[in-house]
């Protein structure tokens, strides 16, 4: 750092949340008003190497009065009117940058969704009708076969207790598979075995979302309805059951269970893109009738809507309170409400980097402010609530993102029309 | 005293004749004045006839008395009649006081002074003559005096009007009597003078003798000189290079390049004037087909996309090509679902309106096929392997005469209906059971055979001209559930452009390419024939309420037509440049679109009040131009889809493209 002496300076103090190896010493020292992020990361790095000589070069991020830093300081302070007379507190936490771009994981066809709440595991759906288990990057474990269509939307159920994966596709079934665990090797069980068949939907299903317990999932489908299933065998659905032969692999014969929906949610006037089910009795739903729509599961009814013009493709709930809705669609703007404000239906937050339709969109589980979105641009954004930039641009892959999700809370999964499912390991959210 | 006197008098005598010119104007009213001066000159002359020098100083200065007409009117006569002579020698007299002027000015200083001492004494003499002769001019000498020694002159007194008009009255030469204000004179013109006005007047020079038209005399010197007119030396201009000059090179350099072929403008391109018909366009190999907005797919048409239909749900849309595919596309992603491949080029593709019937109604080339597209779960697909299976041909006859045959068709997975002759569309019924198709009948081929026939047998002809005009040939009406064909039970006169089933009521509308003939299917009769004045009608699309049509012309003309209102057109939009390929409503929005092969497609806001008394409102949104054109064709299809307001469109550029409002 040279320092100009002829410029303006201004008494800065590095204050941080992070553990004991990234604390810099919390004196106040004098900065030039005209670095940007890169030099007061430039400058904490230094501080931290004075006082460990293995210390290694990281970015790092700025934030002033709960705002990232996104220009230069001066330029900063004085868009937000902050005095620099006066010593300046500035946190900084670890920029939220993807440290590494792990193997990409070939298929077949493209990969049209995919899910990465297990920590285990990564369960992806593909075009050619398969529902395919990673290990990590590059590694197949499981290849789930019996849909005759596209799988249009993945989803696992209970991923801390008894695994069970729920697949929806374009054939109007959703599928569901039980993972059996005491024969597990390495964390991932060595068999995965087809559970139940779920009839019902008049048209293709184009999501599912199980409840946090893991006792019902439910399904959007293009015949604008809400299905409730439960996932057990032993429930009152269980007449309806009809046990069905069929052939493994191993040649062994497994009974498989059809069951039916408990309950249907009616009201979306056009097909039902995305669902969430964040709490026991609520249920959120975007539809390309332009709404969003909350459901109290137990009677059915409609609670809440929010109306946007545009068709709906994604839907996530998270953030503050878990309760902040982001939800992009045939637009580029991923847009943000929070239900919470009474008598408006206009977004907190709009976030317009992207330039074609939004995917996915996924809050981080842990941060209130960190959520990612995939767009048909090619490219995955990460976003922070505290600045109207993309954190950070990912764009490893050549065509369309169709999914995209966190992953063991460190990584950004993606797959694509590419046929690729991407893994981009080391994002320090928290 | 007298010694400056002469060259005053002098100076008066040399204007005299300027005077005269310039005084003409007065020539009237002054006229009296100048009589006096005659008859003093005169008396001048044969007073003083010896010294000729005097003369004019005395005739002048003898010009100022007014009062001596009393005593010298006798004398008048005598005085004209010398006139002439008088005036010759007057004009001599001038130039010699001239001479004598210029002369005593020339001389040297001690020469003048000898010559005014001269001048002095005969000034005296002239002086004691005058004085001894006119004792009246004493009182002009001394006004000349005064002056001299005043340094100005005083005028003379003005004489009574009453006074001067008495003594002007009998005098008969008083017109000829001047005033002269400058030297404060009444002048009497001679008669030569009075003559030079008059010519003066007349626009003729002055004097008399001069000749206008005398010989002209060459006074050039034509041979050549040896040295030249002007023997400056050459300017240095004309030696340093000219800056205009150099421009201009500058400038032929570029012309020579454009006239030499070396610089190229960009020309603008030339719309190839004619395109194939009916040929094959399998040319556009390289061209990819993609939706705009959203996924494309590997695969890409070899040919331009004639045809494009909705699902019902708007989750798929299926094209046409002329290279004799059909695809299936997922909306959504762009993903090509299906693909069927088929001899000859698709004409039109129209997907069952009932969403439990995932049907396809193709028309290539003589059939019809309705192709499962394995959209549905096994449930429907069962039903549907039901509802296209034929056992046998089924020959729908119709007096001896197949009309159409229904085979099986597996290759495609479907049925497949024969035709006589080239289908060009296909329509279904709201309901999803009957479906239409057109056979554009060649007029041609019509006339020929009814000939062949009339020649063979007269009353053969005579059942066949009934048959014609009972029945329709071109627009066949299919039942799908029963597999049963027949012909539009009515009469079209024209050929058969396209036909499309009312969407809510049991009405047809057939089209041919001068108007639209409304048929009630249940009574079997015309309702209503739509007249729509365009030379050539191309396509049609009815309003979701039923009671509004619009049509596309050849002439790139888009006919709204108010079915309440009136069976002329309500409005005629005049948008493209060429011919509209295709109209279509939406479904739900008040929305239309026409696509027209000079590469745009325009989307209008057409709203429909359902108060009758309101008329349709009709606002241009949206030119869109994402189509390039290919052989002449541009767009060649447009859709809306069924829930959003977005619209599909196919290009000859073997593309599909996507538009969504933003």
């Amino acid at each position: 750092m040279d320092v100009d002496m002829d410029e303006r300076q201004i008494q800065a103090r590095f204050v941080t949340k992070l553990n004991p190896p990234f604390k810099a010493p919390p004196s106040a020292i004098t900065i030039p008003a005209t670095v940007t992020r890169l030099g007061l990361s430039t400058i904490v790095n230094s501080l931290l190497k004075a006082g460990d000589p293995e210390w290694e070069t990281q970015p790092f991020d700025f934030l002033i009065d709960g705002e990232l830093v996104r220009m230069s300081l001066d330029r900063f302070l004085l868009a937000k009117g902050i005095s620099a007379e006066k010593t300046l507190e500035i946190e900084y936490i670890k920029a939220v940058v993807p440290r590494k771009e792990e193997e990409p994981s070939l298929h077949d066809d493209w990969v049209s969704a995919v899910d990465g709440s297990c920590s285990r595991f990564i369960l992806t759906g593909c075009y050619d009708g398969f529902g395919r288990v990673w290990k990590g990057a590059g590694v197949c474990s499981h290849i789930l076969e019996g849909h005759t269509d596209v799988i249009t939307s993945v989803s696992i159920i209970n991923p801390l207790g008894d695994v069970t994966l729920a697949t929806a596709s374009k054939d109007q079934t959703l599928r569901l598979w039980k993972m059996d665990s005491e024969e597990g090797v390495d964390d991932v069980p060595a068999k995965i075995r087809p559970f139940k068949i779920l009839r019902g939907h008049s048209a293709s299903v184009g999501s599912v979302a199980a409840q946090a317990s893991g006792s019902m999932i439910c399904s959007g489908s293009w015949d604008c309805r809400v299905n409730l299933w439960q996932t057990d065998v032993s429930s009152a659905e269980g007449d309806s059951v009809s046990i069905k032969k069929r052939k493994t692999k191993n040649g062994t014969e497994e009974p498989q269970l059809e069951g039916a929906p408990v309950s249907t949610l009616v009201g979306h006037t056009q097909q039902v893109s995305s669902l969430v089910w964040p709490e026991l009795d609520t249920i959120y739903s975007a539809s390309w009738d332009h709404t969003i729509r909350r459901w109290d599961a137990e009677t059915g009814k409609d609670v809440s809507s929010i109306i946007c013009g545009r068709p709906f493709n994604c839907l996530s709930v998270g953030g503050e309170g878990s309760t902040l809705v982001a939800a992009g669609g045939s637009t580029p703007i991923l847009r943000i409400w929070d239900p919470r404000k009474p008598g408006t239906s206009a977004p907190v937050y709009q976030f317009s980097s992207h330039t074609s339709w939004i995917s996915a969109c996924q809050w981080h589980s842990k941060s209130w402010f960190h959520l990612l979105s995939a767009s048909y641009d090619g490219k995955v954004m990460l976003w922070d609530l505290r600045t109207a930039w993309p954190v950070s641009v990912i764009e490893s892959h050549e065509d369309k993102v169709l999914c995209a999700d966190w992953w063991k809370e460190d990584c950004v999964i993606s797959g694509g029309r590419d046929s690729k499912l991407r893994i981009s390991s080391g994002v320090p959210v928290l | 005293m007298g010694v400056s006197a002469p060259p005053k008098e002098a100076d008066r005598l040399k204007t005299t004749v300027d005077e005269n010119a310039r005084i003409s104007d007065e020539f009237d009213s002054e006229g009296e004045a100048s009589e006096g001066s005659e008859l003093s000159e005169v008396a001048t002359e044969e007073g003083g006839g010896s010294s000729g020098d005097e003369d004019a100083s005395t005739s002048d200065g003898s010009g100022l008395d007014d009062d001596d007409e009393g005593e010298k009117g006798g004398s008048g006569e005598e005085a004209e009649a010398r006139g002439s002579s008088s005036d010759d020698e007057d004009a001599s007299a001038t130039d010699n006081d001239g001479l004598d002027s210029v002369e005593g000015s020339g001389d040297s200083d001690s020469e003048r002074s000898r010559v005014f001492e001269e001048s002095d004494s005969s000034e005296d003499e002239l002086l004691e003559i005058q004085l001894e002769m006119f004792p009246w001019s004493g009182t002009r000498m001394s006004h000349i005096l005064d002056m001299t020694l005043k340094g100005r002159i005083t005028k003379k007194e003005r004489q009574d009007k009453l006074d001067s008009f008495l003594a002007n009255v009998d005098d008969s030469k008083n017109w000829r009597k001047i005033y002269d204000d400058y030297n404060d004179e009444d002048v009497e013109l001679t008669k030569e003078e009075a003559k030079m006005i008059s010519r003066l007047l007349n626009g003729k020079a002055p004097h008399a003798e001069f000749d206008p038209y005398a010989p002209y005399v060459d006074w050039f010197k034509w041979d050549d000189a040896i040295h030249p007119l002007s023997n400056a030396p050459e300017p240095k201009r004309r030696f340093i290079p000219s800056k205009w000059e150099a421009k201009k090179v500058f400038v032929v350099k570029y012309v020579r390049a454009i006239r030499k072929g070396l610089i190229k403008f960009d020309k603008p391109k030339e719309e190839p004037r004619f395109y194939m018909l009916w040929g094959d366009d399998s040319g556009a190999a390289d061209k990819t087909n993609h939706l705009s907005y959203i996924p494309a797919q590997s695969q890409s048409y070899q040919g331009p996309v004639v045809s494009i239909s909705t699902e019902v749900s708007g989750e798929w849309i299926a094209s046409g090509s002329t290279d004799g595919t059909v695809r299936i596309w997922e909306v959504e992603s762009g993903r090509c679902r299906k693909v069927w491949q088929f001899d000859e080029a698709v004409h039109y593709v129209a997907w069952n309106p009932m969403p439990e019937l995932p049907i396809l109604a193709v028309s290539v080339g003589q059939d019809a096929y309705l192709l499962n597209t394995g959209v549905g779960n096994e449930e429907t697909q069962r039903k549907l392997g039901e509802l296209l299976y034929v056992e046998a041909a089924k020959v729908s006859d119709d007096s001896n005469n197949p009309i159409c045959s229904w085979i099986q068709d597996d290759e495609h997975g479907g049925i497949k209906l024969r035709h006589a002759k080239t289908v060009s569309s296909v329509e279904w019924h709201r309901k999803g059971d009957y479906f239409s198709t057109i056979m554009p009948a060649d007029i041609l081929f019509l006339l020929l055979f009814s000939l062949a026939i009339f020649r063979l047998y007269a009353s053969a002809f005579y059942v066949a001209l009934t048959c014609l005009s009972r029945e329709s040939k071109s627009v066949m009406i299919h039942q799908l559930s029963k597999k049963l064909t027949q012909r539009l039970p009515f009469k079209l006169k024209g050929i058969a452009v396209s036909s499309v089933f009312h969407p809510t009521r049991s009405i047809f509308f057939a089209v041919t390419k001068k108007n639209v003939r409304v048929y009630d299917l249940l009574k079997q009769k015309l309702i209503k024939k739509l007249e729509t004045g365009l030379r050539e009608v191309s396509s049609i699309a009815i309003h979701p309420g039923g009671d509004n049509v619009i049509l596309g012309s050849r002439e790139g003309k888009l006919c709204w037509f108010d079915m309440d209102l009136s069976s002329k057109p309500y409005k005629i939009l005049k948008s493209h440049s060429k011919d509209v390929t295709n109209v279509a409503f939406h479904r739900s929005y008040p929305l239309f679109a026409s696509s027209s092969d000079d590469g745009t497609a325009y989307v209008f806001h057409g709203m429909v009040y359902s108060d009758l008394n309101q008329n349709p409102l009709i606002v241009p949104l949206e030119i869109l131009r994402g189509h390039t054109t290919f052989n002449g064709r541009g767009v060649m299809d447009c859709k809306f889809h069924p829930r959003q307001p977005w619209l599909f469109t196919a290009g000859a550029d073997s593309s599909i493209k996507l538009y969504c409002h933003n």
